[in-house]
């Protein structure tokens, strides 16, 4: 078989895309046609700025989503080596023999140094970063506002404790800190299976919270909602919590209760991400607690007896949730680029993981003589952080038009 | 003012303004004609988006992005502004127009010195150096009334009170010496009693140098003190345009009568003459009627004749320079009584319900939270108040910021806990008892209506669901089923349609979310409501509805209300029993007659004299008070008030200063905390009088809700008898003594002329013409020249009698009546 041409390669790739396509000519067609009766997402679709960032940003998940789900896309398995395809460039085509064997007959964006398909090292990639830098980023949120709020609200010795505390962990050097989290001698006084035993368990405390200061004044349905969603959400927490902490006293569920494990490295990497991005959220959760305490929809449920849960979580956060929203994407970005950052210096994910900052440290030593290998992931980590960056724009612009 | 030979400062000749947004093209202003001749103050006035302010910024040529002037012209001295360079008008901004916008710290530069500030403007416009511009600045600064200007100069904005930056904002503007001053509500965020001071100060400015100014402003009582002549808008266009007492007296558009019809004006009476709200809601921009704007909400509309064509303005018969939008203006008798609701008995009031007996409530203030600092100081935000309220009574508190009005609420509703002294509702000690910790029954009956509508709701929960909360947290209903019933019901109490459950607050209209706040206040069938300022933050005709509504559901349902406003006006119609405060001090309280009328604590006197009234015919004592209300962090020793206090003198020796004042009983309950003597007391005169017109047995009939029109009768029906009488007077005062010039004195009559229709007299003046003992027009036509100049040199007016051709004035108006 012959090498593809430039062309050819661009066909192939486009073509491989083609599930993507579909879903997003779904999404936007629908949107824009709804997009009257969608409030804020719906006014996305009214400036191009946020369309761009929204379309860039939907891609990769799709891309994620399909690669994981159904297989699709992706052209051979991102850890399979074929040593005649070592640093081959872009569109060069797999020996016959492999051929033969059902492969897809081209490596699409060339080999890398191990022989592995960079094509479909990149579209696995994406999954691993949809799956984890959304996920950790919303589990700082819950942390940084189930602190945040009663920090602001409250005020004098709680909030000053705090906000002192958010601070030395600010001025922590971020890197240093994660190579101490990641550090096998540190992992194995089990330092970080606490730390996320304390962390994960805000989203179980924010939960609860939620849904008793709401329903306190209907007892029938707050007790029973209360058991279904704390029961599962516990037993979550248990599995997530006690495969790491092995022989620890944070082992609570036997093993035919643990649902699923997650594997090491990840949890540290989550573990790590949430510990450095939930001081920031905090602050900003705390100044615009600040700002909305004094309004008169808030006097108005202190006067009719809320308690103060109901006002922080009901009055105040829905309130506060159009810059939230927006920090939230930038935050997602943030996170990728920190996954990359791990990856690059080989800290967290195992090393054959097809995720971007990985491949990018990986190809970074043959960078002078073959450019393809880091130069794919390098690319797909910056369309999507320049996606969020400007979905998030455009959020924040509309939020701000009346 | 027939000024026809003189060329206006600002000619604007159908102005069209639009805005261009994502929905098209809203029009803003639509054929907006005015004229303002030198040293003229030209009033605009009307409620929010009627394009008052699209019509400032037009002048200025500063509307944005957005904004774009589609159509007519605006000349400046004669050249058209559209014609001019944008470096030409830039020169102009500034230097020839000046502009004072509401926010006085949004207007100055917080990281600046205000001296550097002020030193800027010449040294801009004028090139001068800096010395120059630092005596200039400082002149200014000692012109503004401003004390100790060096120190001022040498402060950043924050360090001074609101008043005094808004003092310097007028400094900036003047120092250019401009032509003319466009003022955008100035004072509206200022206190009562600085606002008096700010508006004198500019007055005073505006006759010392003649600047010609366009005065914006929703309050008509603030118009007719300060303007020669008004233009009244709505939806985008002027309505009705003429002098101030042209409009007030003779209103020729029905909807300048409805704005009348709405204001608390005194001699309104909640019970026998209900305010009238103007129906219906303002257009929205795209939604505009053919013809008329105002039909929709026009009694007098017909089909036929207003909604034809648009309307363009009319003269009115027989009137120079008064204009109307209205095409029937010969056919509506715009004298008739408008039709009142029927008229309510009286509620009498009940038990006790609420007992506030010696409540003191103190803060703490640390200065380091961490780490808490050695020195705490403490804010005495309450101090000793005692009053009572009964069943169906309403309450009103009256004062400025920070006169611990809100604390008083706080402590009331359960948000703060008292620091001593006892407040008891229905039998049950509530003073230390937080809101969390009170029984559900006790948070349900006593609850609190708040100021800012666009904030007493949660912008992200339907009007419903909030409604339902709060029956939820009242314990009402035993099923979501029958809340749902009862929260319809609710909004059925404050007229709004069912379908408003689903609506989410930002659906809704400033007045319709005061009435959800209503609903929500009364959703626990409460003994006490707190309506603090419910009404401030409304437009004027939105304000009556909202008003009528909250009194109407009160009579039904016996509710105590204690109204907390700074408005007089609205507290003289709206309470039964007042309670004056100041700096945490009850100072006076009594029945509302008793403190409206004498005597009076100085401050009543003082607040009772700084609230504008739009009425012609009433007169009102002219009282400001010098500086500022002190911090409570460090009150005054002594009485509270004697910092500010006109009367301080009248009291023998330092006793203000040494001694809080006793609260003395004059009868009746009406208290009153002061040192001034019976006799200094008694001789107190009212600072408010009805007109003589009003006191006529025809102006009572027609009341004083229409005081304005019914005014315009009568001055016709007795214009045949006064000359008469005046001539009667006239004949003694001839024999009266001439010294040195002085012109001839007389008694006060039962009916003095209203010296404030001679232009460049205001109410200064006319009170410094009264102790001179003139009152009638009379009196200054029959000025010879050495009468001229002795007053003249008495008011250091440098001939301005003359120029002003008072005596012509006086003549013409003498004619008239």
């Amino acid at each position: 078989m012959d090498p593809l041409s430039w062309g050819g390669i661009i066909g192939a790739v486009l073509w491989q895309f083609l599930p993507v396509w579909i879903a997003l000519f779904l999404t936007f067609a629908i949107s824009i046609h709804f997009k009257s009766s969608l409030g804020l997402y719906g006014k996305l679709f009214d400036s191009m700025i946020g369309m761009i960032g929204f379309f860039l940003v939907m891609f990769w998940i799709y891309t994620g989503l399909f690669t994981a789900l159904f297989d699709l896309i992706s052209t051979h398995d991102p850890l399979a080596q074929i040593p005649e395809m070592k640093n081959k460039v872009p569109g060069w085509a797999l020996p016959e023999a492999r051929v033969d064997q059902g492969l897809y007959p081209h490596y699409l964006l060339g080999g890398d140094n191990l022989g592995r398909d960079v094509f479909s090292r990149m579209v696995k990639g994406s999954w691993v970063v949809i799956q984890i830098a959304p996920l950790a980023a919303l589990f700082a949120y819950m942390v940084g506002i189930t602190l945040g709020l009663p920090a602001g609200y409250y005020g004098g010795k709680f909030d000053t404790v705090l906000s002192f505390l958010a601070n030395l962990i600010l001025a922590f050097p971020v890197i240093l800190l994660f190579y101490l989290l990641v550090t096998p001698e540190i992992v194995q006084t089990g330092i970080p299976a606490y730390m996320a035993a304390v962390l994960f368990i805000f989203p179980i405390v924010f939960v609860g919270i939620l849904l008793n200061s709401k329903f306190v004044t209907r007892p029938e349905i707050r007790t029973p909602l209360l058991v279904v969603v704390l029961g599962i959400s516990f037993w979550l927490y248990a599995s997530l919590v006690s495969e790491q902490a092995r022989g620890t006293i944070v082992d609570i569920l036997p093993s035919w209760l643990d649902l699923f494990n997650i594997p090491g490295g990840v949890l540290v990497v989550f573990v790590s991400v949430v510990f450095v991005n939930s001081p920031t959220i905090f602050r900003i959760v705390r100044g615009l607690t600040l700002d909305v305490k004094s309004r008169d929809y808030v006097s108005a449920a202190q006067t009719r007896g809320e308690s103060p849960w109901y006002i922080m979580l009901w009055e105040i956060l829905p309130n506060v949730r159009g810059p939230l929203i927006v920090d939230f994407c930038l935050r997602i970005g943030y996170t990728t680029i920190l996954l990359g950052t791990l990856g690059f210096f080989g800290l967290g994910l195992p090393p054959e993981s097809p995720d971007w900052g990985s491949t990018i440290n990986d190809g970074r030593r043959l960078l002078s003589v073959y450019l393809h290998p880091p130069l794919a992931p390098a690319l797909a980590l910056l369309s999507l952080v320049l996606g969020l960056n400007l979905l998030a724009d455009g959020l924040r612009e509309e939020s701000l038009k009346d | 003012m027939a000024k026809k030979d003189v060329q206006p400062i600002l000619e604007i000749d159908d102005l069209n303004i639009s805005f261009f947004v994502r929905a098209g093209e809203i029009p803003a202003v639509m054929d907006f004609s005015m004229k303002v001749y030198p040293g003229e103050t030209m009033g605009l006035v009307g409620e929010s988006g009627c394009g008052k302010s699209t019509v400032a910024l037009g002048i200025m040529r500063d509307m944005g992005n957005r904004g774009k002037i589609v159509g007519g012209s605006i000349k400046f001295k004669g050249r058209d502004m559209g014609d001019m360079s944008d470096e030409e008008l830039r020169d102009i901004r500034g230097s020839k127009i000046a502009m004072i916008y509401q926010e006085p710290m949004a207007s100055l530069n917080p990281s600046m010195k205000i001296g550097k500030q002020l030193m800027e403007v010449p040294m801009l416009h004028e090139d001068v150096t800096k010395e120059e511009a630092y005596n200039r600045a400082i002149e200014m600064v000692a012109s503004v009334k401003l004390p100790d200007p060096a120190r001022v100069m040498d402060a950043y904005p924050h360090q001074i009170s609101g008043g005094q930056q808004q003092r310097i904002v007028i400094a900036m503007a003047l120092l250019s010496n401009p032509d003319l001053l466009l003022l955008d509500e100035p004072t509206t965020a200022l206190d009562v009693t600085v606002e008096a001071g700010i508006v004198e100060l500019v007055k005073e400015l505006g006759e010392k140098t003649g600047t010609s100014m366009v005065f914006i402003s929703h309050n008509l009582g603030l118009i007719l003190e300060t303007c020669d002549k008004i233009t009244v808008m709505y939806s985008g266009e002027a309505v009705e345009t003429g002098t101030c007492h042209a409009v007030f007296d003779r209103m020729r558009h029905p909807y300048t009568q409805g704005l009348f019809n709405s204001i608390p004006l005194p001699g309104a009476d909640k019970n026998s003459r209900p305010l009238l709200s103007i129906p219906g809601q303002l257009p929205l921009p795209h939604q505009r009627p053919l013809g008329c704007n105002f039909g929709p909400r026009c009694p007098h509309f017909d089909e036929q004749k207003c909604n034809a064509a648009p309307v363009k303005m009319n003269p009115v018969q027989g009137e120079e320079k008064h204009l109307s939008r209205c095409n029937r203006i010969s056919e509506i008798d715009w004298n008739a009584e408008p039709e009142r609701p029927v008229v309510a008995d009286p509620v009498e009031p009940g038990d006790v319900v609420l007992k506030v007996d010696g409540l003191k409530k103190y803060y703490d203030v640390a200065a380091n939270a961490l780490f808490g600092g050695a020195e705490t100081r403490t804010v005495k935000a309450n101090e000793s108040v005692s009053f009572t309220a009964r069943e169906a009574e309403t309450v009103a508190i009256v004062g400025e910021s920070g006169c611990g009005k809100s604390t008083l609420a706080k402590v009331l509703l359960g948000l703060e806990t008292k620091t001593e002294g006892e407040v008891v509702l229905e039998n049950l000690e509530i003073g230390d008892v937080e809101v969390n910790d009170r029984e559900t029954g006790t948070v349900a009956s006593i609850q609190m209506v708040f100021q800012n509508p666009f904030d007493t709701l949660n912008p992200s929960q339907s009007v419903g669901s909030q409604i339902m909360r709060t029956l939820e947290m009242f314990k009402i209903g035993n099923s979501q089923e029958e809340r749902r019933q009862r929260m319809l019901e609710l909004l059925d109490l404050v007229k709004l349609p069912r379908a408003f459950a689903e609506r989410m607050p930002r659906q809704l209209s400033g007045g319709q979310k005061q009435r959800i706040g209503v609903a929500r206040a009364f959703a626990g069938q409460p003994k006490v409501v707190v309506a603090d300022e419910p009404v401030s933050a409304l437009d004027v005709s939105v304000q009556a509805a909202v008003t009528e509504l909250l009194m109407e559901i009160q009579r039904e349902a016996k509710t105590t209300m204690l109204f907390i406003s700074h408005d007089l006006s609205i507290v003289r119609y709206i309470a039964d029993r007042v309670v004056v405060m100041y700096l945490g001090h009850i100072v006076e309280q009594g029945t509302t007659d008793e403190i409206f009328s004498p005597p009076y604590h100085p401050y009543t006197e003082a607040l009772l004299s700084a609230v504008p009234i739009a009425d012609t015919s009433v007169e009102k004592k002219h009282i400001v008070l010098e500086g500022d209300i002190p911090s409570a962090l460090n009150p005054p020793s002594g009485c509270p008030f004697q910092t500010r206090c006109p009367r301080k003198a009248q009291v023998t020796g330092d006793l203000c200063e040494r001694e809080v004042p006793p609260m003395r009983n004059l009868g009746n309950g009406h208290m009153v905390k002061c040192h001034l003597s019976e006799d200094i007391l008694e001789q107190m005169e009212p600072v408010i009088v009805l007109g003589s017109k009003n006191k006529a047995p025809s102006g009572k009939k027609t009341g004083a809700a229409s005081v304005a029109t019914a005014t315009a009768m009568s001055v016709a029906s007795s214009a045949a008898k006064k000359p008469a009488q005046k001539s009667a007077t006239t004949a003694k005062k001839k024999t009266a003594t001439k010294k040195d010039n002085a012109p001839p004195k007389m008694k006060k009559p039962s009916k003095p002329d209203d010296l404030k229709r001679i232009s460049g007299v205001g109410p200064k003046l006319e009170g410094v013409l009264n102790g001179l003992g003139i009152y009638k027009f009379e009196q200054i036509s029959k000025w010879k020249k050495a009468e001229r100049e002795w007053v003249d040199g008495y008011l250091k007016f440098k001939g301005r009698i003359d120029r002003d051709n008072w005596v012509a004035q006086a003549k013409k108006l003498m004619k008239e009546g």
